[in-house]
Formats: C-alpha cells, sequence, structure tokens
C-alpha cells in the first residue's frame, strides 16, 4: 500500500515537473515572438519615421554640391567689377536714347540687366558685348 | 535608426572633405589670379570661430565661419570690405554650397588694423524648413 502511494507521488511529481518544463519552453518561444515582434517596430519606425525627414535634407545637400563655382570669376569680379559696372551705367543709360524709340527700350532691358549683375564681371562683359552690337556704342 | 546613424557620420566626413576642397579651390584661384595679375590682392579663405547667433539648421557645431582674409598691406576702407562681401554674396550658387556644408557667418578684413565686416548667410538664400 505505501509502495503505490510513493509511486503515485513520484509519477505525480514527474507529471508537474514535466508541465513545469513545458510551460517554461513556450514563455521562451513568446518571448523570442516579442523580441522579434519589437525589432520589426524599430525598423519600421526607422524606416518612416526618420528617413523622410532626412532624405529631403539630403535631397537639398546634394542639389546644393551639384552646382559647378566659377572661383575665377568670383575673385576677378572682387577687383574689377566696380570699373566695368560705371562704364557701363554710364554708356548704356537709357536717357541717351531718348530720341530712338527701339534703342530705348533693348538701354532699358540692358541697364537693368546691368544693375542685376553689377558685381559679375563675366556677366557684365558678355553685356558689354551686347552693348556694342544692339546700339552700336563704342569703348 | 542605426542605418541614420552610419548615415550621419559618413555625411560627416563627406562635408569635412568637401569643406576642405572648397577652401583649397578658393585659395588656389586667389593665387593664380594674383600671380597672373588679374587680381592686385591676394586673398585667403580660412574657417574661423563665426557668430553663434548666425545658426541655421545645417551649421555646424563649432567653426561656423568662412573668413576671407585679403592681404593688402594696408587698411582696407568699409567699402572695399563690403564689395569684395557682395561679390560673393551675390553667387546664390556659393551661397548655398557654403550654407550646406555647415558655414553660417561669412567674414571679410584686412592683414591690417582689426576692422572686419561680417554677414549673415541665411539672410541672402530662402531655406526650406526640415
Amino acid at each position: 500500500m505505501i509502495d503505490t502511494l510513493i509511486q503515485d507521488s513520484l509519477t505525480i511529481a514527474n507529471k508537474a515537473l514535466s508541465h513545469h518544463q513545458h510551460s517554461v519552453k513556450s514563455i521562451d518561444i513568446w518571448m523570442w515572438i516579442a523580441f522579434v515582434e519589437f525589432g520589426i517596430l524599430i525598423f519600421l519606425l526607422g524606416k518612416g519615421g526618420f528617413k523622410s525627414k532626412e532624405t529631403a535634407r539630403q535631397k537639398f545637400k546634394k542639389e546644393s554640391l551639384k552646382q559647378e563655382i566659377d572661383f575665377s570669376n568670383i575673385i576677378n569680379s572682387s577687383f574689377n567689377s566696380i570699373q566695368l559696372y560705371d562704364e557701363l551705367k554710364v554708356k548704356c543709360h537709357p536717357d541717351k536714347f531718348s530720341t530712338d524709340k527701339e534703342k530705348y527700350d533693348i538701354a532699358e532691358a540692358l541697364f537693368q540687366e546691368i544693375t542685376k549683375n553689377k558685381t559679375n564681371i563675366k556677366r557684365l562683359c558678355e553685356l558689354k558685348i551686347e552693348a556694342t552690337q544692339k546700339l552700336n556704342i563704342n569703348f | 535608426m542605426l542605418n541614420n546613424t552610419w548615415n550621419s557620420i559618413v555625411d560627416w566626413f563627406r562635408d569635412r572633405s568637401e569643406r576642405n576642397r572648397l577652401l583649397r579651390s578658393f585659395n588656389e584661384s586667389a593665387r593664380s589670379s594674383f600671380v597672373s595679375g588679374v587680381a592686385p590682392t591676394l586673398l585667403k579663405a580660412t574657417i574661423s570661430k563665426g557668430e553663434q547667433s548666425y545658426r541655421h539648421q545645417f551649421s555646424d557645431w563649432l567653426n561656423t565661419g568662412f573668413r576671407i582674409q585679403a592681404f593688402t598691406g594696408r587698411v582696407l576702407s568699409k567699402d572695399e570690405l563690403i564689395h569684395i562681401g557682395k561679390v560673393i554674396l551675390n553667387d546664390s550658387i556659393l551661397v548655398r554650397r557654403l550654407i550646406v556644408l555647415g558655414w553660417d557667418t561669412l567674414e571679410i578684413h584686412g592683414d591690417a588694423g582689426s576692422f572686419g565686416c561680417r554677414w549673415q548667410l541665411k539672410d541672402y538664400i530662402p531655406l526650406p524648413n526640415f
């Protein structure tokens, strides 16, 4: 009688242990599933939340870095554009062509362009050539 | 997130390289213009501390000033300083490049005297809000 009781208690204890081990294994699986979900969430947040902001900023940066800068024109303009601008603004002033309507209009457009580009010697040189051709001015 | 951090690190190094390349190109052009006689004065671009109140969204943490020094051997007049500054500020491509590379202040001064001029770069180009 005692033997059977001991055997029963042992089988119950074994059953209880095996059940506990099974539940521990199932907790492990759920923990890993939670980790994977967390990882997916972070990935999606990172992709959707931050990337759009970065791309707009990077796009602006990329576009700005693409354009070429003419440093020699900038340095040349720093010292020589004032003289050329002064010469052009006197010789191409629209009031000098007040008798000829057609030339007056050309001079007015040229004068506006000269004022707009008064610190860009390259453009001023182009305008000088244009003025010589269109307004017959001798520089 | 990791990707963004990595991109930021790569961008930072790329910006350093671009900044140095811009300075080098400017100084080389200035030197060749001076040697060939196109420019009567030698200009030299360096990085300076910059003005804290001129900051914008692209500003670097430190050294945000783009300083141009004119080696004339005399004190430059205010008009001369302003003209050099205006030539640079009227070049929208250069101003845009300076802003994007983290500069926010343009400083012009001569090699003699303590007087100089400085401008806030963000005033000369419309910056989008990110």
